[in-house]
């Protein structure tokens, strides 16, 4: 934990570029570590389930191999005893009595094979529960694929199973988010970078799709409601990440009300307020956009620009060709960016706002003090603000006495606000983050300003993608296996969605090189998986926001419920 | 998404009648609220039923007929092998005889890859009658995926990949709706029945709350005292003070449940005890406890339904519940004695779904209380740093 909590606790006292380099140079190695460690604990999980699994059912199986032959053995002995017992052999009796004889040895065959999981084959030296495949079965348990050709049979492997599936499912949810984030990045990275700059001859495309993302979204989500479903979300995406993940949570908290100072001094002198706040900014900005680790990676130079662009898109309503981030940084510096959904009724409500804002602010400092102990929901006021250097406290000053003056009204002004897109409240933990954006917009600017800064993949090229995915694994699969083309699209379709009938299984039939097509189809299957999570990643957002704005225009007003449809 | 599509089309017969754009939406709106959405899936399933078994209705009975005739044929031949024997020598005729059963017995393991189920009768169908094929589209949408019955079919297979494309998603839907609703109401009864003022915890609570305010309120005179003192410096010391007795104050607090507290607490004495039943995060243990009530419920019920033991019943619960599905273990399971056939199928299919609502719940409630977790931690880590600093 503490591992986390470094990089904080030096940043605030020396906001200088040593200490910055270092933060990001530590950020980058505790990324790398986190997904270094996370696959590897995984393999390492694998591994360990192999070797117990081995040990627990290898003999198991081996007397199911051995007791087959003895069921032969003893069929051939009831049918000797009947054959001699009869004086005379006539065909009828023959018949009739070896029917009955060999239904016997036919349901004892599929008991063996059902209940025992007998895979029908008596060579000794061909057990199923080889480390090969008890690792290949410990994959297909945690993945929940399950195929079921080879299962526990003994007791203790049953048991053993539940434990291990229960830690496992999460661990493997957890690693493969975790490299689908990554592929998404980079995958992005990738799109944008090199794909966009081939075809730089239609520069309108970027901006195209960007602007459609932002329009979606204007429509898609009418403020904080849909502030409520990201955020929701998105944390719901964390939630499947690490323990780390919800560390860098923590990180949001601190930081994330310099969102509200910055606010309030980009009404005074801007060139001063940006330089002392604009660093400490922007880890909090790097945990909201939770899906990129990118922004911890690349340093970004435009943290300025960003800052101002996030700001300004808070006035897209008003002016919505405010996306350009170039223009932002040239057209914001002196501007004042209230980052308020009052900002929007016009300019004597600004300065009306103006001073609100600094009300607020001013009142935050002196709430802060005392609200620790308060209810959660105000958690953002909780955070005392740390007196930074730059900041002249003269300034603050008369506006705080004056706060003080009226501490409530402005309370129960803040306080409905924030309080009243949480009608839903069942999502009580969101409520923090909620209030984090809700403060300084409405929210929805966040997310917008989020798709100019990730530019969506388009989705077809996603899903193109999967596809083209499952049908490579099909044809090598015809190739590995023998099966025909229809059966191994089959295949890869029924593993890659996890669903695992288990009919056809990689190298059951053909045994001589068991471990090599097992290898080659967990290698073609873990990747699928993290395939399909990218695509997931990547195609999400737009997605849900397409869906939203169709059941928008239906009328459904329940669209939280449609989001979910494309997931 | 094919609502989507249908809404398209019909949209541009709209103009003329708004009427049939209100009755559509409306209807479009129910089936994806609560109650039509589980209509959705139960009738998505029982499409699934129909379509299945009517493509796959007849390879059962072609692996039958296969078994039949390789059986008569085993006959046959062993009947070969004891007339041409003339003398019936024990170990020639073993010989003879294990041969053929070995051949035998493989036509019965390539046979029981196809499913065949050992019951003789070939103009019955088990498999892919109508429940049958309700739990197979169930296991497909659901991703579970048993295995047990299978499509042996090319038209089969295509049409499973088609359903599951659609069906994952509805079901996925389901999921998060219904257990968002459970999630929902059982945080509502949790904070109603276990944190109402019966309970003798509310007590200490109520009274800490109390002391807590106090020094809340000393900690605001401190606040304005310290901010009319001195204007132009904030003494590095008073401001650590103030940190300090922040950090006591939230570990105070911190301790104790902070989460049910309403923001308005300074002169809203009434609002003490009236919880925010959706502010309330419900303890891991207890939903821990209903996910292994609800598998040892399961197991309990399947066991006297199914003839398995104990063990064997929670263990197709879990693997149910968490759709690895291995299919070893199959809901009727007694293929032979015939009977309580349907009606384990039906029951199975309703446990499933209620199940997975269930666990989809319990993991809403535990992933909050998790991340709530963390955060407090957090933040009192914070604390403690800016204490030191």
């Amino acid at each position: 934990m503490s591992r986390y909590l470094d990089p904080e606790g030096l940043e605030p006292s020396k906001p200088s570029a040593c200490s910055r380099f270092l933060r990001y140079t530590w950020k980058t190695i505790t990324c790398i570590f986190s997904h270094i460690f996370l696959v590897s604990l995984v393999v390492s999980y694998c591994i360990f389930g192999a070797k117990t699994f081995e040990t627990l059912e290898k003999d198991h199986e081996m007397e199911v191999k051995k007791n087959i032959s003895s069921i032969r053995g003893r069929i051939i002995d009831k049918l000797w005893f009947n054959l001699t017992s009869e004086p005379y052999l006539r065909e009828e009796n023959f018949t009739f009595l070896i029917v009955k004889h060999l239904k016997e040895f036919e349901g004892e065959l599929l008991k063996a094979m059902n209940k025992d999981g007998w895979d029908g084959e008596e060579d000794i030296n061909k057990v199923q529960w080889t480390f090969a495949g008890a690792l290949f079965y410990s994959i297909i348990v945690i993945t929940t694929i399950g195929y079921g050709h080879i299962a526990p049979k003994t007791t203790l492997g049953k048991v053993v199973t539940i434990f291990y599936a229960i830690l496992g499912i999460p661990l493997m949810l957890l690693c493969l988010s975790n490299i689908g984030d990554v592929m998404a990045t980079s995958f992005r990275f990738l799109y944008w970078r090199v794909c966009c700059y081939i075809c730089t001859k239609k520069p309108k495309k970027p901006r195209r799709v960007r602007q459609r993302g932002g329009t979606i979204r204007r429509e898609g989500g009418r403020g904080s409601y849909r502030s409520k479903t990201q955020s929701l979300r998105r944390s719901v995406r964390t939630s499947t990440r690490s323990a780390d993940s919800g560390f860098d949570y923590g990180d949001v908290n601190p930081l994330s009300h310099s969102d509200t100072e910055i606010r309030v001094h980009e009404e005074l002198p801007p060139m001063k307020v940006r330089g002392a706040s604009l660093p400490r900014m922007k880890p909090g900005q790097n945990s909201r956009f939770r899906e990129m680790s990118t922004v911890n990676q690349r340093p970004n130079q435009y943290g300025a620009g960003r800052v101002q662009q996030r700001g300004g898109s808070l006035d897209r309503r008003r002016a919505p060709k405010v996306w350009d981030p170039s223009l932002d940084l040239n057209t914001f510096p002196d501007a004042p960016v209230l980052c308020n959904k009052y900002a929007l009724e016009g300019p004597e409500i600004e300065s009306n706002h103006i001073q609100r804002g600094g009300i607020r602010r001013s009142f935050e400092r002196s709430r802060g003090r005392r609200a620790v102990s308060m209810p959660r929901t105000h958690n953002y006021l909780e955070l005392p603000v740390p007196v930074s250097p730059a900041r002249s406290t003269e300034d603050l000053r008369p506006r705080q006495s004056e706060s003080l003056k009226r501490p409530s009204p402005s309370r129960h002004h803040a306080s409905p606000r924030i309080m009243s897109p949480l009608g839903y409240g069942s999502k009580s933990l969101y409520i923090e983050e909620e209030s984090d954006t809700e403060y300084f917009d409405d929210g929805m600017s966040f997310e917008s300003s989020r798709t100019t800064r990730i530019r969506p993949v388009p989705i077809w090229l996603c899903v193109f993608l999967v596809v083209s995915y499952i049908f490579a694994g099909a044809f090598l699969f015809t190739a590995w296996e023998n099966w025909d083309y229809l059966d191994s699209a089959y295949f890869c379709f029924i593993t890659l969605t996890t669903i695992g009938f288990g009919d056809f299984v990689p190298a059951k039939r053909v045994t001589e090189n068991a471990e090599m097509s097992i290898a080659l189809c967990s290698l073609y299957l873990l990747f699928g998986i993290s395939l399909l999570a990218m695509s997931f990643n990547l195609v999400q957002e737009e997605v849900i926001a397409n869906v939203k704005s169709v059941a928008k225009t239906l009328g459904i007003i329940k669209s939280d419920d449609i989001d979910d449809d494309d997931d | 998404m094919e609502r989507k599509r249908s809404f398209r089309r019909r949209k541009q017969r709209k103009p003329f009648s708004e009427k049939c754009k209100d009755y559509l939406r409306k209807f479009a709106a129910f089936m994806f609220s609560n109650v039509g959405i589980i209509g959705l899936v139960v009738g998505y399933t029982i499409a699934g039923a129909f379509i299945f078994t009517s493509i796959e209705g007849h390879t059962e009975q072609e692996v039958k007929i296969n078994i039949l005739t390789s059986r008569n044929q085993t006959i046959n031949r062993l009947w070969e092998v004891t007339y041409n024997l003339n003398v019936l020598y024990k170990e020639t005729w073993r010989n003879a005889v294990e041969i053929e059963l070995f051949k035998y017995q493989k036509d019965i393991i390539e046979a029981a890859r196809n499913g065949y189920d050992g019951s003789d009768d070939v103009d019955e169908f088990k498999q892919w009658r109508f429940a049958g094929g309700f739990l197979y589209s169930l296991t497909v949408i659901t991703t579970i995926g048993y295995g047990n019955i299978l499509p042996r079919t090319p038209w089969g297979k295509v049409a499973t990949i088609i359903y599951a494309i659609i069906g994952m998603p509805l079901f996925l839907l389901y999921l998060s709706n219904i257990g968002d609703i459970m999630a929902g109401s059982f945080k509502w009864i949790y904070a109603k029945c276990c944190l109402c003022r019966c309970c003798p915890g509310v007590a200490r609570r109520r009274a800490e709350r109390r002391r807590r305010r106090a020094l809340q309120l000393s900690i605001e005179y401190i606040n304005s005292r310290v901010d009319s003192r001195n204007n132009s410096d904030l003494s590095q010391a008073s401001v650590h003070n103030i940190h300090m007795e922040e950090y006591r104050l939230n570990s105070l607090g911190g301790s104790s449940s902070d989460d049910e507290e309403e923001e308005d607490s300074d002169g809203v004495t009434e609002t003490d005890v009236s919880y925010d039943s959706q502010a309330v995060t419900v303890p891991l243990t207890i939903c821990l406890a209903i996910m292994v009530g609800y598998v040892c419920g399961g197991a309990i019920l399947f066991s006297r339904y199914e003839d398995w033991n104990l063990l064997d019943g929670s263990y197709f619960c879990f693997i149910s519940l968490s759709t690895i599905g291995f299919g070893d273990i199959v809901p009727g399971d007694k293929i032979y004695s015939g009977k309580g056939y349907e009606l384990s199928f039906i029951f199975c299919s309703m446990y499933l779904m209620l199940g997975m609502a269930l666990i989809a719940m319990c993991f809403n409630l535990m992933q909050e209380e998790v991340i709530h977790k963390i955060r407090t931690t957090m933040r009192t880590v914070r604390y403690i740093l800016r204490c030191n600093r």
